[in-house]
């Protein structure tokens, strides 16, 4: 015990005396586990930030196109499409869905009074925006009546706001979509970037009516249908229902497969949820390779110091260190070293996530098992490959490594 | 009543293996040096001064043989008992010093007793001091080593050596780095410390450092070729006479 505590004074004093060469063991451990939790870090931080954006995409959704198929690089619808027929049927009978609203989306140019771009018009029902829980921040949605009587009304986003209002109050001004001139009644609240990196405010929304009847008539049918369910918990009872109301209607015999699609919000996030799974694998990658490097680091400077030091084992063994006195020091050195290190790099590698969240504004969570895998495997690598080549000067003839250049 | 015998060496052998060749570095030495003595081996390069020195000191078993120090039968030791009689009764003073850089004197001298398991010694400090004290350098006990000459270097490698107040000091080409009035001052010293009761086994190629000694074994190809008393030894000032006659 007695010893131990010798020993102890001789290892740090040895940390002490060696700055240099201390820092520089230090520093492949810092490096190490800083660029581990860096990436790791990031890559559970992209991982939330899109699983977030598709949990806020609205609650209970349900998604019915017509089936498509991915032919030679591009969409080719292959069932009938979906129409106001399914959406009737769907309103009718169903018993697991609450809300329900046709979409119709068309690429158009808009003219505002201060210049015109080109944008996307939605066309929807009213229960759009409580299906994709988008807000209005001034003005109001338009009402079922609005929809019945195909009324030249939209609801517009922040990035229509800015371009062709530049910036002023937009509500009760008119904006025209191919000569025919909407009344703007609503401002939808800002969502940025979507998950995709699309303009979320980026869009004019109207009846779906108004754009059947005033610009493009009905014959197309919808893009989709979109439905809330009653509860999270009916969100496959409704797929289901969906699934049997429109294969009657489709007059699909049993045995024939579905000339639609139903797209629920669960596989939605299981399809982002694969997409950002090879994110954090990529960013795994990554890391283990900074882990590698870092290990690489962390090994060299280990072993030249060991080798270096050899003539210092030799003189400590002729003047009657034994073998366990000097591995107990080396091993104390390296620990030291290696949680010291260790620590710094979790600290810079919190600092790190801070600073890019300055910068960019993304924010990362500094992951807890990012800093498990950096510190461990450094603190692993740095003892490992401290003790090991001391251990093998210890077993030398004191001779040998005496006279070890 | 006879002197005790700190070494005596009993028909000791060193054979080394390299494949099939077999070298033959030393044959049936025997060798008693008792308390007091200052003894200095000398021989060509690979007449086994060397060989010799690392077995007496106890980093190395003969092949063959039997080797008592201080009493202790070495050949039935293991390597942690060999340290711990390293550590308690040999003090060893190397050709390059071999302190730690950018280390005190002091804590260089300490050094042993880091390593002492015997808890004879309760004041390490004190202990270095007067050793550094002994050796002349007690002026200079907090410099760091790359601070110090080589000869001042050498000298706190001595009071490393006699901190431990082993039983026989070994020293191997002790002045082999260092000029001649450097290198007479060591061997003085050396003299002094004999004078004071230790006993001192050396070893060295330059004749006028070896003169110094009370008694000279020469080595050739592994065996003892003469062992006997210096008529004529150097004194310090005869040494640094002839050193101005010769320059």
């Amino acid at each position: 015990m007695k010893q131990l505590l010798k020993t102890f004074k001789v290892a740090f004093q040895s940390i002490y005396k060696n700055k240099t060469r201390s820092l520089l063991t230090a520093l492949g451990i810092i490096i190490g586990v800083a660029a581990v939790i860096m990436t790791i870090s990031a890559g559970e931080g992209a991982t939330q930030e899109v699983q977030g954006q598709i949990s806020g995409l609205g609650t209970n959704l349900l998604m019915v196109a017509t089936k498509s198929e991915h032919r030679g690089g591009i969409d080719v619808r292959m069932g009938r499409p979906i129409d106001e027929k399914d959406f009737d049927i769907l309103q009718k009978n169903s018993v697991w869905i609450s809300k329900l609203s046709p979409l119709i989306a068309n690429g158009v140019r808009a003219i505002g009074p201060e210049g015109n771009k080109s944008t996307t018009i939605y066309g929807v029902a009213s229960d759009y925006f409580d299906i994709l829980s988008r807000e209005i921040i001034s003005g109001d949605i338009f009402s079922e009546e609005d929809v019945k009587a195909a009324r030249k009304v939209c609801v517009i986003g922040e990035t229509i706001k800015t371009e062709l209002f530049a910036g002023e109050d937009p509500i009760g001004h008119q904006i025209r979509i191919d000569k025919v001139p909407f009344t703007i009644i609503g401002l939808l609240k800002e969502e940025g970037k979507g998950t995709m990196g699309q303009d979320q405010d980026d869009m004019l929304i109207a009846p779906y009516t108004t754009i059947q009847n005033r610009l493009y008539g009905r014959r197309r049918g919808y893009n989709m249908i979109m439905a809330s369910a009653i509860s999270e918990d009916h969100i496959e009872d409704a797929e289901i229902e969906i699934t049997e109301l429109l294969r009657e209607s489709h007059r699909i015999i049993d045995g024939e497969e579905d000339d639609f699609e139903v797209t629920t919000q669960i596989e939605l996030q299981e399809i982002t949820g694969n997409i950002t799974g090879i994110l954090t694998l990529i960013l795994g990658a990554i890391a283990s390779i900074s882990l590698i490097v870092g290990g690489i680091g962390i090994m060299n400077i280990m072993l030249v110091s060991v080798t270096e030091r050899t003539r210092e084992i030799g003189t400590r063994l002729a003047i009657g260190a034994r073998e366990s006195d000097i591995l107990t020091q080396f091993l104390i050195e390296a620990i030291v070293l290696s949680l010291v290190g260790g620590i710094i790099g979790i600290a810079l590698g919190i600092i790190g996530n801070q600073i890019i969240y300055k910068i960019t504004d993304f924010y990362i969570p500094t992951a807890v098992n990012s800093i498990l895998i950096g510190f461990g495997f450094s603190v692993l690598v740095g003892v490992v490959f401290g003790y090991f080549p001391a251990r093998k000067a210890a077993r030398l003839n004191p001779i040998d490594a005496l006279r070890y250049e | 009543m006879p002197k005790k015998k700190v070494i005596e060496t009993k028909k000791i052998s060193r054979v080394f293996k390299n494949g099939d060749i077999q070298v033959r570095a030393l044959s049936d030495i025997d060798i008693v040096i008792e308390e007091g003595e200052f003894v200095v081996i000398m021989g060509s390069s690979g007449s086994g001064k060397s060989t010799l020195l690392h077995i007496l000191g106890c980093l190395d078993k003969p092949t063959s043989g039997d080797y008592y120090l201080d009493g202790v039968h070495v050949n039935s030791l293991n390597k942690n008992q060999l340290a711990d009689i390293r550590n308690q009764k040999i003090g060893f003073i190397f050709q390059s010093y071999n302190l730690l850089p950018r280390t005190t004197a002091l804590e260089n001298v300490e050094l042993p007793l880091v390593y002492d398991r015997s808890g004879r010694f309760s004041n390490s400090k004190e202990l270095a001091k007067k050793a550094l004290e002994q050796v002349g350098l007690g002026n200079r006990i907090y410099h760091k080593t790359n601070e110090l000459s080589g000869g001042q270097q050498q000298r706190v490698a001595i009071a490393r050596a006699l901190v431990n107040n082993p039983a026989l000091i070994l020293s191997d080409e002790a002045t082999g780095n260092l000029d001649s009035r450097s290198s007479i001052d060591i061997a003085d010293l050396f003299v002094r410390l004999n004078n004071e009761g230790k006993t001192i086994l050396m070893i060295t190629h330059e004749p006028e450092i070896a003169q110094f000694a009370k008694r000279m074994i020469y080595l050739r190809d592994g065996r003892v070729l003469t062992d006997e008393l210096i008529k004529n030894r150097s004194t310090k000032e005869s040494a640094l006479k002839d050193l101005e006659q010769t320059s």
